[in-house]
């Protein structure tokens, strides 16, 4: 069995959410900023993100030459956490705290450090995440983007897909095969970094069955990349790319997407004085408590360097079925009338709970993925 | 956990690993008493944790007792470990003496005995282990107000019965039985050691739980079908990641509600564990026994000797219905439609 620690939030941990918090209803009183479900990845707002930025909210555990405030990793959970109870619009600046810092932190030179973590801390620089291909999605290991080798770097040609707000960031963490496909698909691959705006560079959309523009086909033809752009060891991108995976796949955006409807539902409830519905409501509680634990656990052991790849896969799997189970248990208990433009909020964020849950079980790893990994782990135990 | 704590979980784990096999538990539901087992359990002084040395106990703390609480359902120990214990953290909570005796209780909502001039009187079903043992604490209506009172069950008719897992669970009627001792307690004292109880058969329900997961996973690396072992078919795959996923979440529960209640400041983590835990009992007795098909419903496989515990545990002292009606009740109070601010609340409850 894993054993995960038991956390208890320290009086300036719980000092540090009430400011948050306080900020945030700040914001969201002004009209700063409107709650939305999925917030983290459907809420781009750059200006939001500088905002952010100027409270020293991003980065908030990266050594201070880098700009940052070297707090725990639990205070980024309490913030994050805040983020995503409250619904802001955090999308912009979320791949690049959440990713690409520790990716820099962990394998990138001080020259890459020095370059871009200043920017991404004040909320100005944003990254896309270059790893699915048109004909590669579960099977990530197959990519045919491809690194040729010439004078002082790189030239790329090939694509990427389903990239998250590519059309706002700036670069792009992308794996490419810098050596011909050996005996293993695994070898030969690289992360390098891709200036988004660098000639030979199309994005393209991906409309979402909303009609709503998140992610993104990228295209790569004749890229010039410098040597400096490569992360880490020049064919080791496989395994420093999965290093990030547990950070990925671990964190409460992965049981809070739908938190805002949930608190709606909670609400109305109490309103109608409905004591069977709340009774309903309160298993989902219990829920949460579990996946939350689970979560703050791993975040836990990934501060202090341990291995946790299966439990944030479980975390990922079930908490992405928690998130997707809200509609359909607030749909039982209140009535809605689900619109993307809609008045009330409860409908609104009954519309965007329903039309978004598809993807929380296939972002990031699909639960099927996901399974196979888990089961494998612990029949190796 | 402490070192000190870790240590007491590894000597009586390892205890039941020697002492309580599949056979042992057979016997016991056939209705013999395990002796040696209670014995070594005695010699080693564990049925003492958690009374405080002065009261003549081993001095170790609510926790210890949680955690060896999870070893009696990841065993199957057929003894009255948990209610003797039990017994004792009732007696001694409430200022009364603890006993030496085997002891098991009765703590519910609902008040079945009542005190007159001394002596206790009513009936009380699904008392476990009663024939076996020597005292019953139990809470009882007194002239004025709830009364916490220890009686011997020499005094009393004991009619016996079984759960599901062929556990003692006898109807006991005392027809005015002697007071051995009485205190007084207030409703909340009620409601706490209503919570308590809940948090002990949760921590009991956590290691069935968790056997039945590793019964599981060790069964798909042994069993062979269509040539090759089954856990590598990938609906087979899907089972043992969703009994991975239960049993980790199970026993962090665990972890954080013991961990609540060591610090005194409960808040609704009992009700939490218990509704999720009922649910994972769910999910995982079905999935285990699935996994492992005919030969798992068979009476010579072990394990019917977990999932039937699951079974009959949830059935057990404040479960989901008394929860969700408790937490339902507070939600209703919740200020300011801010149901995030409710689960994050900073403010801390001390429980006695």
């Amino acid at each position: 069995m894993f054993s995960l620690p038991t956390v208890q939030f320290t009086d300036e941990q719980e000092q540090f959410r009430l400011e948050v918090r306080a900020f945030l209803q700040e914001h969201l009183a002004k009209g700063t900023f409107k709650t939305k479900c999925d917030s983290w990845l459907s809420g781009s707002d750059p200006a939001f993100s500088k905002l952010i930025g100027e409270q020293g909210w991003i980065g908030l555990t990266w050594p201070k030459k880098y700009g940052g405030q070297e707090r725990s990793t639990i205070d980024r959970y309490i913030l994050t956490e805040e983020f995503l109870a409250v619904g802001a619009p955090v999308a912009a600046h979320w791949f690049a705290d959440r990713q690409t810092g520790p990716l820099l932190m962990r394998f990138g030179t001080e020259e890459q450090r020095e370059f871009f973590l200043p920017k991404i801390v004040k909320g100005e620089c944003y990254f896309g995440i270059g790893l699915s291909e048109p004909n590669s999605g579960s099977d990530l290991a197959s990519v045919k983007t491809r690194a040729e080798k010439v004078d002082g770097g790189w030239i790329i040609n090939g694509s990427k897909t389903w990239t998250s707000n590519a059309h706002d960031a700036h670069y792009a963490v992308t794996l490419i095969r810098t050596e011909p496909l050996g005996e293993k698909k695994h070898d030969g691959l690289s992360q390098l970094i891709i200036d988004l705006h660098a000639e030979g560079v199309t994005i393209v959309p991906i409309k979402y069955l909303t009609g709503e523009h998140h992610f993104n086909e990228v295209f790569f033809d004749n890229v010039f990349v410098p040597d400096n752009m490569v992360v880490g060891t020049l064919g080791n991108g496989w395994k420093q790319g999965l290093a990030e995976l547990a950070f990925e796949r671990s964190g409460p955006e992965r049981i809070l997407s739908t938190f805002p409807l949930l608190d709606e539902l909670i609400a109305g409830l109490k309103r109608q004085g409905d004591a069977a519905g709340m009774k309903e409501a309160s298993k989902v509680l219990s829920r949460l408590w579990g996946l939350r634990n689970l979560s703050i656990g791993v975040a836990k052991v990934l501060e202090e360097g341990g291995e946790v790849a299966i439990p944030a896969a479980l975390v990922k799997s079930i908490g992405t079925k928690f998130e997707q189970s809200i509609p359909e248990i607030t749909r039982l208990l209140v009535r809605t009338y689900p619109r993307l433009e809609a008045e009330r909020r409860i409908d609104r964020f009954m519309a965007e709970s329903t039309l978004h849950a598809p993807g929380f079980t296939i972002r990031g790893g699909t639960s099927e993925v996901l399974y196979g990994m888990v089961a494998k782990g612990v029949v190796g135990q | 956990m402490s070192e000190m704590k870790e240590m007491i979980v590894n000597v009586v784990e390892k205890i039941f690993k020697d002492k309580v096999d599949k056979e042992k538990v057979d016997v016991v539901e056939e209705g013999k008493w395990a002796e040696d087992v209670w014995q070594v359990l005695q010699d080693n002084e564990m049925l003492a944790v958690a009374v405080s040395e002065e009261n003549g106990g081993a001095g170790g703390d609510l926790d210890d007792l949680l955690n060896l609480y999870r070893l009696i359902g990841k065993y199957a120990v057929p003894i009255p470990f948990v209610e003797t214990t039990f017994a004792n953290v009732l007696l001694e909570k409430t200022g009364l003496n603890v006993t030496q005796e085997k002891a098991t209780y009765a703590v519910e909502e609902q008040l079945n005995v009542s005190i007159d001039n001394g002596t206790v009187s009513g009936t009380i079903v699904n008392v476990p282990w009663a024939r076996y043992v020597d005292e019953l604490v139990v809470v009882a209506a007194g002239t004025s107000g709830l009364e916490l009172v220890q009686v011997s069950l020499k005094d009393a008719a004991i009619s016996p019965n079984m759960n599901l897992a062929c556990e003692p669970r006898d109807t006991v009627t005392l027809v005015h039985a002697p007071v051995q001792q009485q205190t007084k307690i207030t409703n909340e004292q009620l409601e706490y050691f209503i919570a308590l109880e809940s948090a002990a058969k949760s921590a009991a329900m956590s290691g069935a739980i968790d056997k039945a997961y590793e019964l599981t996973v060790r069964y798909t690396k042994e069993r062979e079908q269509f040539g090759r072992p089954i856990h590598r078919f990938q609906l087979v795959q899907q089972h043992l990641a969703n009994l991975a996923g239960e049993a980790v979440i199970t026993s962090s529960a665990i972890d954080n509600m013991i961990a609540s209640i060591a610090q005194k400041c409960l808040q609704n983590e009992v009700a939490y564990t218990r509704i999720r835990i009922e649910e994972a009992a769910k999910i995982v007795a079905a999935s285990a026994h699935q996994v492992h098909a005919a030969i798992g419903v068979t009476h010579e496989h072990s394990l019917h000797q977990y999932t039937r515990r699951l079974w009959s545990w949830r059935e057990e002292g404040a479960g989901e219905a008394y929860w969700t009606k408790q937490l339902a009740n507070r939600l209703m109070e919740v200020e300011d439609d801010s149901l995030w601010g409710y689960l994050t609340r900073t403010e801390k409850v001390f429980q006695l």
